[in-house]
């Protein structure tokens, strides 16, 4: 008892191992205090995440319209229009294509471009630097950009030197619905591949050089080091880096809509821009919930799957 | 032959990074032209050095009110986000609680759930708080930053020896004291790390203000260049200007900050 009222002063300070009860009781009092250390972050987790996305759950199953106060139930309607609408339906699949084109057409670039960025060669740190730069500002800004460069009148920037070059018309880049969904695509992988390259060259920094080196000397060709050696050594970074693109495609929304507005007509439009269009400009809250809901539970999949995948070929090369 | 071969490689490299820089080239060198140069010859050096589209923009447009703008929201989000995500990381390392435990494996949630899937009713939500319309209501929005920060700020922090916070416990420093005198200063890495790449995520976002600010004096840089679209329709050079005078910031927070950029990529992309 002594000591404790002591060690109020000067915790802790008696040298003996005696007071064996002390510290257990210290750690505990410390534990009130550390749990409010979690205080905030439970409160933005509750506030921003549990919250909302409990309202979108319950409004998905109403005809929520913003300014009703006591919705009706309507059941699956939600869900069951969401896959008749026909712009709804476009978004989705242009969604989807530009998802999987993004993630396969960055990952086969970025991968050359990283395994030629870790050879040396001069000005290697500026073409490094150069190919990374795109994806440092803002991705509206570059879609907005891009849209003069290929505005599809006569006098947009790419369409003046072909026709200067070859005489050839102006090319509808933008007004051309094919035309407009592949140059979306071209424009992403311009932003993206430096920075997936440099994501793919932190991993090969990380191969020991004398894996390489034994390979050789037990005769293998390059092709073959790459195949048995960096290949399923990369694997860890293709799982992230497609992780990141699918995901990130899936919820993309910036540069479809500052390169051409979701247009023409439909074709270039998002899901991201049918949700905010629906549920904030329009106010159909039902609707866009519903889209909100099918969009947590595709991207959870998404990263669940992509964990277990990523988990298992751990397991697999470790 | 190596050495030809590297040649090759340099050659090949340089011109691909040149290619692929052509559209900063482009922007750059046509704010410098008067409107018809910019139509008749898109890709040359200017005749005449005009610097006349920089004095419209910073005159025409509240660029400066937009930086302002963003500086603010950017640097509250980020000094927010780093607070309650190391407040929480230290929580997390320090008790072993039920409770705590609980907080630390529900959170991981937040990796599953799409902004998309929480926008609506967070636009209701901040409605209701009056804070559509506003700058402290982008600040709100972006405290959902916290859960990634308090992720990569844990991983770090169970590096640091358990001895150190012990010993400075026996010697009677209280919670909050550790956290401040002991833990903060030697996390400063992680925290620069997660600050530079949060840093890039609001300062670049157009997607929240896009959706939440309405009113011109409160547009932050990029949502400022996206309306100034209507704005400048046919005045291209003029567009260009304002392009290049929001990218500066950019450009020089890439040349100081680059390590760190990539560093915050390759361990941001790890906790996905």
């Amino acid at each position: 008892m002594a000591l404790s009222t002591t060690s109020a002063l000067q915790p802790m300070r008696s040298p003996n191992g005696r007071d064996k009860t002390l510290p257990r009781k210290r750690i505990h009092r410390l534990s009130v205090t550390s749990w409010a250390f979690m205080a905030p972050i439970a409160v933005v987790f509750v506030a921003l995440y549990i919250i909302p996305m409990t309202q979108s759950v319950y409004y998905s199953f109403t005809d929520f319209n913003g300014y009703v106060s006591n919705p009706k139930f309507v059941g699956l309607d939600n869900y069951t229009h969401l896959f008749k609408d026909p712009s709804m339906l476009s978004a989705l699949g242009y969604t989807i294509f530009y998802a999987v084109t993004t993630t396969i057409l960055v990952t086969v670039a970025a991968i050359p471009l990283a395994l030629t960025l870790n050879r040396k060669f001069l000005g290697r740190n500026l073409v490094r630097s150069a190919f990374f730069f795109p994806a440092v500002p803002s991705v509206a800004i570059l879609g907005l950009v891009w849209g003069f460069i290929l505005n599809p009148l006569g006098s947009g920037v790419l369409n003046s030197i072909i026709h200067s070059l070859t005489g050839l018309g102006p090319i509808p880049w933008l007004s051309d619905s094919t035309l407009a969904q592949l140059s979306t695509v071209v424009v992403t992988i311009w932003a993206q591949t430096g920075w997936h390259a440099v994501l793919y060259l932190a991993y090969l920094q990380a191969i020991p050089a004398d894996y390489y080196e034994v390979s050789k000397i037990d005769g293998a060709s390059g092709w073959q080091s790459f195949r048995y050696i960096t290949l399923p050594l990369l694997v860890p970074a293709m799982a992230v880096s497609q992780l990141l693109l699918m995901t990130n495609g899936l919820k993309v929304f910036d540069l479809p809509f500052t390169l051409t507005r979701g247009g023409p007509g439909f074709s270039t439009r998002t899901l991201t821009q049918s949700l905010i269009e629906d549920g904030i400009a329009q106010s159909r809250v039902g609707a866009a919930s519903a889209l909100a809901v099918l969009f947590l539970f595709v991207v959870g999949l998404v990263v669940l799957g992509q964990m277990a995948i990523t988990n298992a070929l751990q397991r697999k090369y470790s | 032959m190596t050495r030809n071969r590297h040649v090759l490689t340099s050659v090949l490299m340089i011109a691909l990074a040149v290619l692929m820089s052509v559209p900063f080239y482009y922007i750059v060198v046509n704010t410098f032209k008067t409107q018809e140069e910019t139509t008749n010859s898109p890709l040359a050096l200017p005749t005449h050095w005009v610097l006349d589209n920089y004095v419209k923009v910073f005159e025409g447009t509240p660029v400066v009110q937009s930086l302002m703008n963003t500086i603010y929201v950017t640097v509250i989000s980020i000094f927010l986000m780093l607070a309650i995500g190391s407040l929480a990381a230290f929580g997390q390392i320090t008790d072993r609680s039920r409770v705590s435990r609980i907080i630390g494996a529900v959170l991981v949630a937040a990796f599953i759930i799409p902004g998309q899937a929480t926008l609506v009713p967070l636009y209701r939500m901040l409605v209701g708080v009056h804070l559509v319309d506003s700058l402290n209501g982008l600040i709100v929005i972006y405290a959902c930053g916290s859960i990634f920060c308090y992720y990569l700020i844990l991983g770090y922090m169970r590096t640091i020896p358990a001895e150190l916070l012990e010993a400075a416990r026996i010697d009677g420093a209280g919670p909050f004291r550790i956290y401040w005198m002991i833990v903060l200063p030697l996390i400063r890495p992680i925290l620069v790390t997660v600050g530079v790449f949060q840093t890039m995520w609001v300062w670049n976002d157009f997607i929240t203000p896009n959706v939440f600010i309405s009113s011109e004096e409160k547009q932050t840089l990029v949502l400022q260049v996206y309306t100034a679209v209507g704005q400048f329709t046919t005045d291209w050079p003029s567009f260009m200007t304002l392009t290049v005078v929001v990218l500066i910031p950019m450009v020089l927070f890439f040349i100081f900050m680059q390590r760190h950029i990539v560093s915050g990529l390759v361990s941001g992309s790890v906790k996905g």
